[in-house]
């Protein structure tokens, strides 16, 4: 397995030790020679990064039900948070705030 | 409302007008229901936590002085509506300082000597987001905040009170993990064909 020969090269264990703390970084020299050489830990890291990559893209999943809304406004009333006159314009202009 | 932009709609609503609190619920009740949908895994949940966050908005609209975005504002407040309710639930901070040694199903050290397919090309959102779902509580809300939501680890380290390193191990894992998740449907999928 490549990085366990020498004996001041970094093995995979050293290596993958430290990861989480250097993911970011990038390491010192040894952990990026360490890097460089070791198939299975190079496969590793470009995996880690995918999936991080990947979660980047991930777009907010969908609107909660309407009932949600419901229980707000209900509760802002109740504790007098809102002006009462301007109630009865909600309905009608709801749908035009909506997110596409 | 047409023409009312967010700000109008910021300065509207401290003045307690609904029609400018619904108006902010529009814009960004998906994004907050989304982020308490993912760190709690619970539909139900999800939209109670969305309710309390929103109506903590509307309470301390008044102290918002567009130091930050409004966004960021309501999603910080927002994630710490749900890190409360995990508190109170006992979940998933009362296990993360125990988790900070490798374990050893899912701990790095499982890859030495075993070198599978790569991920790269293999992974679509659906299987994503499913495998997201069946993260253990603990790593999927470090996962969601850091990953996801874009939260540095010393943002992660005050909102859950842990150490910076407790917050890149726990990521680390969530990240190991969902590769093994990810992998394991990789291989379902081919063995399927």
């Amino acid at each position: 397995m490549s990085g366990t020969g020498g004996s001041k090269k970094m093995t995979c264990a050293e290596f993958q030790e430290v990861l989480p703390y250097i993911f970011e970084s990038g390491g010192d020299a040894s952990e990026m020679e360490h890097l460089k050489t070791c198939p299975i830990c190079s496969d590793l890291v470009r995996d880690l990064r995918y999936i991080a990559d990947q979660a980047k893209l991930l777009l907010p999943l969908r609107d909660p039900s309407p009932q949600v809304w419901d229980n707000i406004q209900n509760s802002l009333e109740r504790e007098g948070l809102v002006r009462q006159q301007a109630k009865a314009h909600s309905a009608g202009k709801k749908k035009l705030m909506e997110q596409p | 409302m047409p023409g009312l932009t967010e700000a109008a709609a910021i300065e509207q609503a401290k003045g307690g007008d609904s029609i400018a609190f619904e108006a902010l619920y529009g814009l960004h009740k998906r994004r907050v229901y989304s982020l308490c949908l993912r760190m709690t895994g619970n539909t139900a949940e999800a939209e109670d936590l969305t309710q309390e966050a929103f109506l903590q908005l509307y309470r301390k609209i008044g102290t918002f002085r567009g130091e930050s975005a409004f966004s960021t504002w309501l999603h910080r407040l927002s994630v710490n509506v749900v890190l409360m309710h995990l508190r109170k639930k006992g979940l998933p901070e009362v296990s993360l300082e125990e988790t900070l040694e490798p374990q050893q199903e899912d701990g790095p050290k499982k890859d030495i000597g075993a070198r599978d397919n790569v991920l790269a090309g293999s992974i679509d959102r659906v299987n994503l987001e499913r495998a997201i779902e069946n993260l253990p509580p603990g790593y999927r809300i470090i996962f969601v905040l850091h990953d996801i939501e874009g939260y540095e680890h010393n943002e992660i380290a005050e909102m859950m009170g842990c150490s910076i390193g407790n917050s890149k191990s726990q990521l680390h894992k969530a990240r190991m993990k969902l590769r093994d998740l990810l992998k394991l449907s990789k291989a379902e999928k081919a063995a399927r064909r």
